[in-house]
């Protein structure tokens, strides 16, 4: 490209009205091995541009946070089966009380002896209350 | 949307994520942490992505704001640190280290610049977006960009004419 021309793009570039394409020439021009001893100072800055462009992260970007919540959730899961499977397995089934007897009806005796045991202990238990009709006795003489 | 999926989409404008972020924190962590914060967040809202008219437009812009909200942060905090990304650099020829020295030279200059033309003049000079894209990227309007774009560029055209007239830095 002509020389003059460059030198009008360069001005037009310094006032921010150069466009994408004529920007890429003064790029080209630039990278050029000679490029005249007075335009010589502007050559690093369209270097350092077309350099700049290339520069990459060295470390790779990862999502790695998400990840940590997906394990998470699966630490969540697998405690609450733990928990709900320890809590059925080991609640203690409950105990049934075992047959004493082997023949219902020695089992009905057994029982009729023991309620009649209880009954003539409480009728026993009752003669001593006689008393308490005194009381009552008493208590009608005065309040009729 | 499946994370692969969301992978190649991003792949596409990731770098350039990273190199405005790069622009704006100049420390290569502190841009790659910001490249990953901003990808994570697109990540969480990929439910919306097909709302959004211009993904890639719209990743940048969230670089942008995490990168000034940074900037931000470290503006008020007490200690500052410099990022100066050490390098190993091997021995070569005179002529390439002064080659390399003189890029970065410009890297310097623009460093230097005010945040907005500096991120005007990454998006435009290196990334090739037009002024239109830069616009609705950084919430502005397209003559403040090319007034910004014009007002950088002179600023480094300033500093190289000194660099080059005293030969010396």
């Amino acid at each position: 490209m002509e020389l003059s021309n460059i030198e009008k793009l360069l001005e037009k570039y310094f006032e921010g009205e150069t466009t994408i394409s004529e920007e890429k020439e003064l790029k080209v021009y630039f990278t050029r091995e000679t490029v005249p001893s007075h335009l010589e100072r502007y050559r690093d800055l369209f270097q350092y541009f077309s350099e700049e462009s290339t520069v990459t992260a060295t470390k790779e970007l990862t999502l790695n946070i998400d990840r940590k919540r997906f394990v998470y959730t699966w630490i969540g899961i697998a405690a609450s089966v733990a928990l709900i499977a320890g809590v059925f397995l080991t609640r203690s089934t409950p105990s049934t009380t075992a047959d004493t007897f082997e023949d219902p009806e020695i089992a009905l005796q057994e029982t009729k002896k023991i309620l009649n045991m209880v009954s003539q202990y409480m009728n026993e238990g009752k003669q001593e209350l006689v008393y308490l009709k005194e009381f009552e006795n008493t208590k009608n003489k005065f309040i009729k | 949307m499946k994370e692969r999926a969301f992978i190649t989409l991003t792949n596409g404008f990731k770098d350039k994520l990273f190199r405005l972020a790069k622009r704006l924190l100049v420390s290569n962590e502190e841009a790659e942490d910001a490249t990953q914060e901003v990808l994570l967040k697109l990540w969480k809202s990929k439910g919306k992505i097909s709302e959004y008219k211009n993904v890639e437009a719209f990743a940048m812009t969230m670089t942008k704001n995490y990168c000034f909200d940074k900037l931000k942060a470290k503006e008020t905090a007490n200690l500052k640190i410099v990022h100066s990304n050490y390098k190993d650099e091997r021995p070569s020829l005179q002529r390439e280290v002064e080659a390399k020295d003189s890029l970065d030279w410009v890297g310097k200059i623009l460093n230097d610049l005010p945040e907005q033309q500096r991120m005007i003049i990454q998006l435009r000079d290196i990334e090739q977006y037009d002024n239109a894209e830069i616009a609705d990227m950084l919430k502005i309007n397209e003559t403040a960009v090319r007034v910004a774009l014009s007002r950088g560029r002179k600023r480094i055209r300033e500093e190289l004419l000194k660099k080059h007239n005293y030969g010396i830095v």
